[in-house]
């Protein structure tokens, strides 16, 4: 039985994972036990040849010649050819002021740039996460299959994936879901298709300063419209490329969905 | 809010190029075909590139890289076929708990290379991350995004499986026929 104890601990003893204390008292079950000390041996030789044999893969050649080239390539695109985008769309702006593009900027700053004032402040909260996670982080536009989104939100969030699924409209679901950062700030993250459409309804703990009060509030921010609220110490958001009163009907669809399982799910 | 500069390639490269061959063998590991391990790792570093400015130099690089790898291989492996993991069946924890088999001493490269791809991928990964990239299990619990109990329990059935599919093979051999442990 101590043998066998012994040995379910054999590999974090190797990966020097476990407690000084039980560290000791292996070390010195060992000395008397040559059983277990084989067993260690025939452990530390095969994690070994494992290592050594996944190792042994070579790098193809041109690899990392094709990876720099695509960094760098990278690196001067959005600067050429985004701004050429970004000039030439329609810009929608209802909020307050206008920002000024600078040469800097990313894409996703450069749209960022667009809203100034307090309010729009705590909408781009959200605009943040979007333009990060969904617009420049390409998903494959299939359906997420419902396992796979429970075990991608956890517990708290799990549940709510198939009632926000239950509120869309036909043809419409869920690509995916999990939780992500941003610019330091945590999320939980919900990346729809409507229609063609790219549609992120996004949760993130509202912060000191921040509020929106009872209100739903709509902003346009380049090509993108932004529905805002506040619910149960949380910002939600609905962001999309949809057209104002597309996005909001979405949003008023899914807003008290989401407030009562915010009502439900937060202390 | 204050928008930071782009940083600029060559310290990327700097930073991030060094951990290219552990990303692309973790990558080609994972996904068990090296076409798509090298599309992988170059999206990775894309990626990486994309979210650089981002990165706080002097945290850990590498461990941020296969996160990224990690995530860029999870998305890969969706697009085609969805291969989430096998349930934590009876069976794999009674064999997680039976005693150890005789491996052969003589075991090829190869041998092992084929007994770990045929590991459910979720385990693979932490047996990878763990005993081959050294990862700590705290540091594989934020890579993986899951509980360090997971990760715990996935590293003890995945070496199991593997001890197991040598020491079928040594049986191959001969070796450990006599009922030995």
């Amino acid at each position: 039985m101590r043998c066998e104890q012994m040995r379910e601990n054999l590999d974090a003893y190797l990966s020097r994972e476990l407690p000084f204390e039980n560290r000791r008292e292996i070390a010195r079950h060992l000395e008397n036990c040559p059983e277990c000390a084989a067993d260690l041996a025939a452990r530390t030789r095969l994690r070994q040849q494992l290592r050594a044999a996944v190792r042994a893969t070579s790098v193809p050649s041109g690899l990392e010649t094709k990876v720099r080239g695509a960094v760098r390539a990278e690196a001067v695109r959005p600067r050429t050819g985004l701004w050429a985008v970004a000039a030439a769309a329609a810009i929608v702006i209802i909020m307050t002021g206008v920002g000024i593009l600078r040469k800097q900027a990313s894409p996703e700053d450069a749209i960022l740039q667009k809203t100034s004032g307090p309010l729009a402040a705590v909408l781009k909260v959200g605009l943040i996460d979007h333009l990060h996670c969904a617009v420049f982080r390409k998903y494959p536009r299939t359906p997420a299959p419902p396992r796979q989104l429970s075990a991608e939100l956890g517990p708290q969030f799990a549940e709510l994936a198939p009632l926000i699924q239950a509120k869309l409209p036909g043809g419409s679901y869920i690509i995916e879901a999990h939780h992500c950062t941003a610019r330091g700030r945590l999320y939980t993250h919900f990346i729809l298709e409507d229609g063609g459409k790219l549609v992120s309804l996004i949760l993130t703990p509202r912060q000191s300063g921040e509020a929106m009060g009872g209100s739903i509030y709509q902003t346009g921010v380049d090509r993108f419209q932004v529905v805002g609220f506040e619910s149960h110490s949380y910002l939600v958001y609905v962001i999309s490329d949809m057209d104002a009163t597309g996005n909001l009907q979405l949003s008023a669809g899914l807003a008290p969905t989401v407030r009562l399982y915010l009502a439900a799910h937060t202390g | 809010m204050v928008f930071s500069r782009r940083p600029r390639t060559d310290e990327f490269e700097k930073a991030a190029i060094p951990h290219l061959s552990e990303l692309y063998r973790t990558a080609a590991r994972l996904l068990g075909d090296s076409a798509k391990a090298e599309d992988v790792v170059q999206e990775t570093y894309l990626q990486a590139w994309r979210s650089f400015d981002r990165f706080e130099s002097g945290t850990n690089c590498r461990a941020w890289l296969f996160k990224i790898l990690v995530n860029t291989v999870h998305h890969h492996r969706r697009k085609g076929f969805n291969l989430r993991l096998v349930k934590d069946s009876e069976e794999v924890l009674q064999q997680a708990v039976a005693p150890a088999a005789p491996i052969p001493e003589q075991i090829t490269e190869g041998e092992i290379l084929r007994a770990l791809d045929g590991l459910p991928v979720d385990y693979r990964a932490a047996v990878l991350l763990a005993d081959v990239e050294e990862f700590s299990y705290k540091e594989i619990a934020g890579l993986l995004d899951v509980p360090i109990g997971t990760v715990m329990s996935r590293l003890s059935r995945g070496r199991r499986l593997l001890r197991d599919r040598l020491a079928e093979l040594a049986r191959s051999y001969g070796i450990g026929q006599e009922g030995g442990r």
